[in-house]
């Protein structure tokens, strides 16, 4: 059986840098894996080519075997592929609900019929029940401009669970969001993954976060994998230790 | 709030199919003018105010609408016919114009519009053979529907209002479809809008025909309602007008082009009294109400609607303080 998520040989060059640098790493089915490296290590981009958002260099992404380099982030949607952003990307003019209702909608029917039918593409329930799955309840007619920062971030999260993604690729979740909301957070995305089966790829900058949310660690530098291993052991590698403290 | 918005669109139904039975032809010229261009500015506040794509080129679609009428019609096509040829016209040309949306946005947009509508212009000057130049093209007659004659000002004011109702209903079901949340998206986030599975590019597109199909309608009404073409009519003037009918009703809200309309086709007649000064007394209270209201109108009203909603006892007590 094929992994979920291939990356081979990935490359990424801004002009004379090179954000991403041969990197390859596969993700199997159900595993939760974690991106981590100090900042500028290429993390974001090393997503941003995955997901269709830049074009790589060089290099071959494949979802369950399907090549998809440079495929558009709207296509690898439709192929059950998701994520969220390091920074809030909400729809803060609608409402909780619609946020959620938009982020489905597109899988449902046709343009056409996306037209023509209901208001809600049949989608109320579905998002009732993802606003219920993430305690929003009580603000599910709220504008989501009105919502707290660590509320927004639950919304965000959640808009990316909306379509029912096999693959869920997650920028920093945890950045911002305090203590009790991070458990809340950590505590959803647990069940989630253990309920939908779901394949979670997670950068994050907060160590205890991905060392109890994640099976496998993979560490960043200068836009090489310096590391990778299972969460402990990753935290006791002197190359890890190394690129987080600089010596 | 939905009751209260209710009685109101059936007041304001109720008083445009009254009113004009008391006014001269003139007034019914001037509600009539406020129909079609109402038609034109809920296009250009669907491709403006709900998908945020700017656009200065809605007056040169009612210019095309309005002149595909009038030749096809003076050539013997039905004006049935020719009123779907000037929308359908309108939505080929509009889809194309979309495409330079796809890389450029705000005020970079509002200049590759604002050279369309120019060049609009100068083609309807200078195309003579066609267009009549600037001598344009007149004796456009009014149409018949089954031996209906709408040559009278209050029959065609009667055309414009059915036409003007039937466009809203399907506009208004349209922004309330997921297509509507997508145009929505579109304004407010379109990194994540195309995260999520929406072709951006696909909504881009079809938001400029669309809204540029609606200005290419009015124009089919505009071309016998005037009954004489030329080219000024449909230059930067025209854009700029419907741009401040959009912003002054309330940008992004469904009923801000009718309010926005309202306000442009009849302010500068009730700002005649100022004699030659209309038009500086006209151009100040736009001034006045933008920074005091940037979501012009309908979002005042939204806002008094809410304060009242919100601190009933407060308002009150606030009327009885006054008195």
């Amino acid at each position: 059986m094929s992994a979920v998520l291939q990356v081979s040989n990935l490359r990424k060059s801004f002009g004379g840098i090179t954000a991403v640098n041969d990197v390859s790493f596969e993700v199997e089915e159900g595993e939760i894996l974690g991106i981590i490296g100090p900042n500028g290590s290429g993390k974001s981009t090393l997503f941003n080519c995955v997901l269709g958002q830049l074009l790589p260099t060089s290099g071959e992404v494949r979802i369950e075997g399907k090549p998809v380099t440079g495929m558009r982030p709207c296509d690898l949607n439709q192929l059950g592929v998701s994520r969220t952003f390091q920074l809030l990307q909400i729809f803060p003019q609608l409402s909780v609900r619609d946020n959620l209702v938009l982020a489905g909608q597109e899988h449902q029917g046709t343009m056409f019929s996306r037209l023509v039918g209901r208001s809600d593409a049949g989608l109320t329930g579905a998002a009732e029940q993802m606003i219920s799955f993430f305690r929003l309840s009580h603000l599910a007619d709220d504008q989501a401009g009105s919502l707290s920062y660590g509320q927004q971030k639950l919304l965000d999260a959640a808009m990316a669970f909306m379509a029912g993604p096999r693959l869920v690729l997650l920028d920093e979740p945890a950045g911002g969001v305090n203590l009790t909301m991070l458990a809340h957070l950590r505590e959803r995305l647990e069940t989630y993954q253990r309920e939908r089966k779901a394949t979670f790829v997670v950068i994050e900058h907060q160590m205890e976060f991905v060392m109890a949310l994640c099976t496998r660690v993979l560490v960043l530098a200068e836009g090489r994998i310096i590391a990778e291993g299972k969460p402990a052991d990753v935290r006791r590698d002197p190359a890890v230790i190394a690129a987080y403290l600089g010596h | 709030m939905n009751r209260l918005a209710a009685a109101a669109i059936v007041v304001a139904t109720a008083f445009a199919i009254v009113v004009p039975f008391f006014l001269k032809p003139f007034g019914i010229y001037l509600l009539s003018l406020w129909a079609v261009l109402t038609i034109a500015a809920i296009g250009l506040n669907l491709t403006l105010g709900y998908a945020g794509q700017v656009s200065l080129a809605q007056g040169a679609f009612i210019g095309i609408g309005a002149y595909t009428t009038a030749l096809l019609t003076q050539a013997g096509v039905p004006y049935a016919l020719a009123f779907v040829a000037a929308g359908a016209l309108s939505f080929a040309i509009g889809w194309l114009l979309g495409y330079p949306a796809l890389r450029v946005q705000h005020h970079y947009l509002a200049f590759v519009t604002l050279a369309f509508t120019t060049l609009v212009f100068l083609v309807l000057r200078n195309e003579e053979w066609l267009t009549g130049g600037i001598y344009g093209i007149s004796g456009i007659m009014r149409p018949v529907f089954f031996g209906w004659s709408t040559a009278k000002p209050l029959d065609f004011y009667f055309l414009c209002l059915g036409v003007l109702i039937a466009l809203s209903l399907a506009t208004w079901w349209m922004v309330r479809s997921p297509w509507g949340r997508a145009f929505v998206a579109l304004r407010e986030n379109p990194v994540r809008a195309l995260s999520l599975g929406l072709d951006t590019r696909r909504y881009t597109l079809m938001v400029f025909a669309i809204g540029s199909s609606l200005g290419g309608l009015s124009g089919a009404l505009f071309a016998p309602l005037v009954q004489f073409l030329e080219p000024a009519s449909f230059g930067l003037n025209r854009s700029f007008d419907l741009l401040l009918m959009v912003i002054v009703g309330g940008s992004g809200y469904f009923f801000g082009p009718f309010v926005g309309a309202l306000v442009s086709v009849l302010l500068p007649e009730w700002t005649r009294i100022a004699e030659g000064y209309y038009l500086l007394v006209y151009a100040a209270l736009v001034m006045v109400l933008m920074p005091l209201c940037p979501a012009g109108v309908i979002g005042l009203l939204e806002r008094v609607l809410k304060a009242l909603n919100r601190r009933p006892g407060t308002a009150a007590s606030a009327r009885v303080v006054e008195q």
